[in-house]
């Protein structure tokens, strides 16, 4: 379906055309998502849609504060976000603004290509928008909690009625069913329960040191724009819609799949594995000169590990009955990261790295967020472009993830969406509501570029 | 591979050239498969996929078919083995590309052209073909010849450096993540060429996806924490033990439980513990008074002797009916025997003539089509299972292929 950019209103002036300007010869153009998702996984699988052409309207309320979407609150105050570590939830020069809800750094990087619409969907009115604009959409993603959703009366079988064709994708953290349904989590929790961290953390400290990052959001991500373009062939094959049920969790659980084999083979349960693999040493990280500077070195074969000991003028350790085939090397792997630590701690990580790679060893400078923007290889493959915010300025954005050669340069072409930013489009030219109507849904508080006082 | 009757899958009329090896490719590849999919996997002769030769092993046993590692990505898909060094060996990959839609590779950037395989000598057969290549940096770049591995891509890709513990070193994420990131990936880049040309009448396309870059943009949530730096000009840091009040993992009585906490989050945590005067205290009263960081070590006295006198299960039920985010520290034994992931019946048994029916991960996703259940995947092949199958149905004779196998070409 393409967005109606022709309609006119009741003065015979037309309405307002898609502020994000989709290029019509993108893989998705002419593509309308319903848009309901929080915080990163929904919103990383939607943002693929968006970039590839889709129209993306997320239905946002300006009654209701999803936590940790635009931020963790609505209005935080100065020193809470200037106390913020999670560089993820920064705002522009550490300052809250006068909407912070449209600063959050994630919302931002997400966001961008998407419209944004407010709606109150516990009135008549607005459940009726909800139904129009069900009507004529392609498709609707969410990641909520599955109650939180049924609530707001959004349910297949509601909406598969209204619109026999639509695809649909949840994504609860653990099923629409089973004695988890009501379970309220997110990716750290889910990746905790999926056994995640307690593999991940260090060998010789107490699991209250567990790492809380979380690579799951991005593959649920990943897996619902796939499970969109899978539901629009299984449409094109049957003319029927589907519902695709996409659990975070149960999408994660693969990625674990090493883990879960070995346990179904062997019985094994691996725990605290650290930096170490499964088998190979050396295999792990180094501290390199520099504050909080760090470097990878790993050798899969015995070439490798020669090369390191030739590039570290070690070449003594070759034949060192300690270190003599991997399997020894593995076993006293404590004594040789000592002996490779030595070697890294007064260089810079990216010298080794490069000069590691040159023999063919496998290594990798740890890089932070400066050295990633500034990254030789990423400028060279066109990874970035600028992005102008009008209430975050102008900053660096992600082009896709992966590069088409029919569709050279896809990314951004518009910033993320601010609260409500376009009702007037959405309604209008989408819904087909007359300027009456609008200024009706207005007045009863609909639409809005600010969150209801009340709310923190 | 349908048959009339059955209700269809979204790629079932679909055919894929698997030209991957070890992780990344085969993982995306796999994916294809789950949504139907018929994935042909081109195999070296006699050694196959270097996977077949990792660990772990049925009773940890080597053998070209005991990898778990193997049966694991490979589920779904034929085997066919070929040498792609030899002149026919290619003539039956190009033959083979006539009849698909997709082709996936994951040789070393430059390799497919040597072979005379890349992706202007393909589309000159098929115009139509969507072809993928998965490699660790990209197809060009001044990284491309650099060696990848899961340690290293994670580094430079992945937010390692805000992985972990901020008085001790980053790390890395368990087992093949980021590699499997990446495949997943590439099974979005070929689903959506194919979109392009069934949908919008393109020609085929080709796409470059690389490891680095697919977790660069967003394994742990890259991309924000990149924004974030230009916003703050403040790098990520690896968060302490206890970063918010309530929030950390705590130990109970038969393990550890991660659990959120934050000014935000807490008076639930209070009212779980069964505290709830503490609320009436000026202290933690108000938000203001519960973000004071003293806060944070005062409510781990009071919340560690509540955990460690239970389960992980008996906090994460007391989580679920206050309101509280939180998971228990799962081994991979409690994620098999999790009543959740046992309800939904989510682990799938498959029986392989090495070991048996024994348990694999479930399908990422769920179809819901009417009256049919989710289909029973295949497991993994041979090594070289369907060479004749697939070399027939190309319409090779049985002397043919005799022929072809004489010369170790198949």
């Amino acid at each position: 379906m393409t967005a109606d950019n022709s309609s006119v209103n009741s003065l015979g002036a037309p309405n307002p055309g898609n502020p994000t300007k989709p290029d019509p010869d993108l893989p998705l153009a002419g593509m309308r998502i319903i848009d309901f998702t929080v915080v990163f996984a929904g919103p990383y699988g939607t943002m693929q849609l968006a970039d590839w052409g889709a129209e993306i309207i997320r239905v946002e309320s300006t009654t209701h504060f999803a936590s940790t979407t635009r931020g963790m609150l609505a209005r935080p105050a100065l020193a809470t976000v200037q106390a913020q570590t999670n560089m993820g939830m920064g705002m522009p020069d550490s300052e809250p603004g006068e909407r912070p809800w449209n600063r959050s750094a994630v919302f931002n990087a997400h966001g961008r290509n998407k419209l944004s619409m407010t709606v109150n969907l516990r009135t008549e009115e607005g459940q009726e928008a909800l139904e129009r604009l069900v009507a004529v959409s392609d498709a609707l993603v969410e990641n909520n909690l599955p109650q939180s959703m049924e609530r707001q009366g959004i349910t297949w079988e509601r909406l598969s009625e209204i619109n026999p064709k639509l695809i649909m994708i949840r994504m609860p953290a653990f099923g629409l069913d089973g004695p988890y349904k009501s379970y309220r989590s997110w990716g750290n929790h889910m990746e905790a329960i999926s056994g995640h961290p307690l593999i991940r953390t260090y060998p010789d400290l107490s699991p209250e040191y567990a790492p809380a990052g979380v690579p799951s959001d991005a593959a649920s991500g990943i897996g619902a724009t796939l499970a969109f373009l899978m539901g629009k062939r299984y449409l094109k094959r049957t003319g029927k819609g589907l519902l695709i049920e996409a659990p975070t969790a149960e999408n994660f659980v693969p990625l674990l799949g090493d883990f879960v084999m070995d346990y179904s083979m062997n019985g094994r349960v691996w725990t605290q594995m650290g930096n170490n693999h499964f088998y190979l040493a050396p295999h792990n990280v180094y501290r390199t000169q520099g504050e909080d500077q760090w470097v990878t070195i790993a050798c899969r074969n015995e070439e490798q590990w020669q090369a390191l000991c030739e590039r570290m003028r070690h070449p003594e350790l070759v034949n060192d009955p300690r270190f003599k085939d991997n399997e020894s090397r593995f076993e006293n792997r404590a004594e040789l990261d000592v002996i490779i630590s030595a070697w890294t701690a007064e260089k810079h990580a990216s010298w080794i790295m490069e000069q590691l790679q040159l023999v063919g060893v496998p290594s990798g400078a740890v890089i932070n967020e400066r050295d990633a923007t500034e990254d030789r290889h990423l400028e060279h493959r066109g990874f970035f472009t600028r992005v102008t915010h009008p209430e975050a300025g102008t900053h660096k954005a992600l082009m896709t993830p992966f590069k088409s050669m029919n569709n050279p340069g896809v990314g951004p072409r518009r910033h993320s969406p601010r609260l409500g930013e376009d009702n007037e489009y959405i309604y209008k030219s989408v819904l087909g509501y007359s300027d009456e109507e609008y200024a009706e849904f207005d007045k009863k508080g609909h639409i809005g570029m600010d969150y209801d006082p009340s709310i923190p | 591979m349908t048959t009339p009757g059955t209700p269809i899958m979204p790629l079932d009329d679909v055919r894929i050239i698997d030209l991957t090896h070890m992780t990344a490719g085969p993982f995306g590849t796999r994916i294809l498969g789950d949504y139907g999919g018929d994935v042909i996997k081109i195999e070296r002769p006699e050694t196959g996929d270097p996977t077949r030769s990792m660990p772990p092993f049925y009773k940890d046993v080597p053998g070209l078919e005991r990898s778990g590692l193997f049966m694991f990505l490979n589920t779904n898909k034929r085997s066919v083995t070929l040498d792609l060094k030899s002149e026919r060996g290619r003539e039956i990959v190009k033959e083979l590309v006539k009849g698909a839609q997709i082709v996936v590779e994951s040789f070393s950037p430059g390799t497919m052209e040597a072979l005379g395989l890349g992706y202007e000598d393909l589309k000159k057969i098929n115009p139509k073909l969507v072809m993928t290549s998965v490699s660790n940096y990209g197809q060009d770049g001044p990284y491309r010849d650099y060696i990848g591995i899961e340690l290293n891509l994670y580094a430079m890709g992945g937010s390692m450096i805000s992985s972990g513990d901020a008085d001790n070193e980053p790390l890395k994420t368990a087992g093949r993540m980021v590699s499997y990131h990446a495949g997943y990936a590439a099974a979005l880049a070929s689903a959506l060429g194919l979109f392009q040309v069934e949908f919008r009448d393109a020609d085929g396309d080709y796409m470059d996806v690389s490891v680095f870059e697919t977790a660069m943009h967003s394994i742990d949530m890259r991309l924000g924490r990149l924004m974030g730096y230009q916003y703050t000009g403040h790098l990520g840091t690896r968060p302490g033990r206890a970063v918010a009040v309530g929030g950390g993992v705590h130990p109970c009585s038969d393990g550890y439980f991660l659990m959120t906490g934050g000014p935000r989050f807490i008076p639930n945590i209070i009212r779980m513990i069964g505290m709830e005067e503490l609320l009436e205290t000026p202290e933690w009263g108000t938000a203001e008074g519960r973000a004071e960081p003293d806060r944070i070590d005062e409510f781990l006295a009071y919340i560690v002797p509540w955990t460690l006198e239970r389960s992980k299960e008996e906090v994460r039920a007391a989580c679920e009916e206050f309101a509280v985010l939180g998971g228990p520290l799962n081994t991979i034994e409690d994620l098999i025997n999790n009543p959740q992931f046992m309800a939904r019946n989510y682990f799938q048994e498959i029986d392989h003539p090495t070991t048996g029916p024994i348990k694999y991960p479930g399908y990422h996703h769920k179809l819901h089509r009417e009256g049919a259940e989710m289909p029973k995947r295949r497991r993994a092949p041979l090594l070289g299972e369907h060479t004749g199958e697939v070399l027939t149905e190309l319409g090779l004779s049985a002397e043919d292929i005799a022929g072809l196998r004489a010369d170790g070409v198949v």
